[in-house]
């Protein structure tokens, strides 16, 4: 089966998905950014109750609180949200990640479940996972970082 | 007397080899095409003596997410979002006017042109970094990949 198979047929809740931050929309940004530094991801959740994933605020978001020179202090984080939000139902196929972070560049995606309540995030992260997964054979065996060897030996 | 020993020439030397087999047309792709056929342009870069500041209104005017940083034209670093994220943006006020050097990624992970365009999904996947430079053999930079050009590779292998 190839790869564009496995892409339409395995579902989002087969990807590495990544536990996400939550917030809401009250929180000032400089809490989210901090949570964000501290758990090493770009990106926290803004819920609502019962978990209902309303916005995005991201890395892009804090560029532009820092070049429109908007307090951290003082903003909530609903004012500086991303643009690019989506969710995406667990059973979605994998395809339905892939075809947005390709065609669309999205960096995220909230993965919820069938009462919309967010379980976690998709996205470029997870789908390289993947790839690294299904490719292991091509991948694992990389190192990276010196050149070629055929080229670096010597008289070559 | 000299003596003479019968020199047998090899067999093919190739005969033992064997060669890789894949499982389909992306494993193809991703063993046997470079990092040089991933679409790694454009990029951006900066010199090292540019500012946060200056750094941060590149990054958003132009809407990406990292800046090569070069110093006479060679690779010395990368400023990344993460790096705005990780160390710039609590004390941004503070930091603003020092050169983005002293906040960059120094010595970041990087993959060679002619490396396998496995090597490009390795260095996202496994080593971590979202922005890869591509550098060619004499180490000049040729551009930058990411997960979505590596994903938009992938899709080449589909036709």
């Amino acid at each position: 089966m190839g790869f564009l198979e496995d892409l339409e047929k395995e579902q989002v809740k087969d990807l590495p998905l990544r536990d996400a931050i939550v917030i809401n929309e009250h929180t000032i940004a400089r809490a989210a950014i901090a949570l964000m530094r501290s758990n090493d991801l770009g990106c926290s959740v803004i819920v609502q109750r019962e978990w209902e994933p309303t916005g995005i605020f991201t890395e892009q978001s804090v560029i532009r609180m820092l070049h429109e020179g908007a307090s951290l202090d003082s903003n909530p984080v609903s004012k500086f949200r991303d643009p690019s939000y989506r969710c995406v139902g667990l059973t979605d196929s994998i395809r339905t990640v892939w075809d947005a972070v390709v065609e669309e560049g999205m960096r995220f995606m909230c993965v919820v479940d069938h009462e919309g309540q967010l379980v976690g995030l998709a996205g470029q992260r997870s789908l390289a996972d993947y790839v690294c997964d299904c490719y292991a054979r091509q991948v694992a065996v990389q190192r990276l970082g010196s050149k070629p060897w055929m080229l670096e030996r010597e008289g070559a | 007397m000299t003596e003479y020993r019968r020199f047998d020439a090899p067999a093919d030397p190739l005969s033992n080899f064997e060669p890789p087999t894949y499982r389909d047309t992306t494993a193809e792709l991703l063993g046997e095409h470079h990092v040089g056929n991933v679409a790694c342009q454009p990029y951006l870069s900066v010199e090292s003596t540019c500012t946060v500041e200056e750094a941060i209104r590149e990054l958003y005017q132009s809407g990406v997410s990292s800046l090569l940083v070069v110093e006479e034209g060679n690779l010395v670093g990368i400023f990344t979002e993460r790096d705005v994220l990780e160390r710039v943006a609590e004390r941004y006020s503070r930091v603003k006017h020092l050169p983005v050097a002293e906040f960059m990624t120094s010595d970041p992970t990087i993959v060679y042109s002619e490396e396998p365009a496995a090597a490009a999904v390795a260095a996202i996947a496994i080593a971590g970094h979202r922005h890869v430079p591509v550098l060619d053999m004499d180490d000049q930079i040729e551009g930058i990949v990411s997960p979505r050009r590596v994903f938009q590779f992938i899709e080449t292998s589909w036709d």
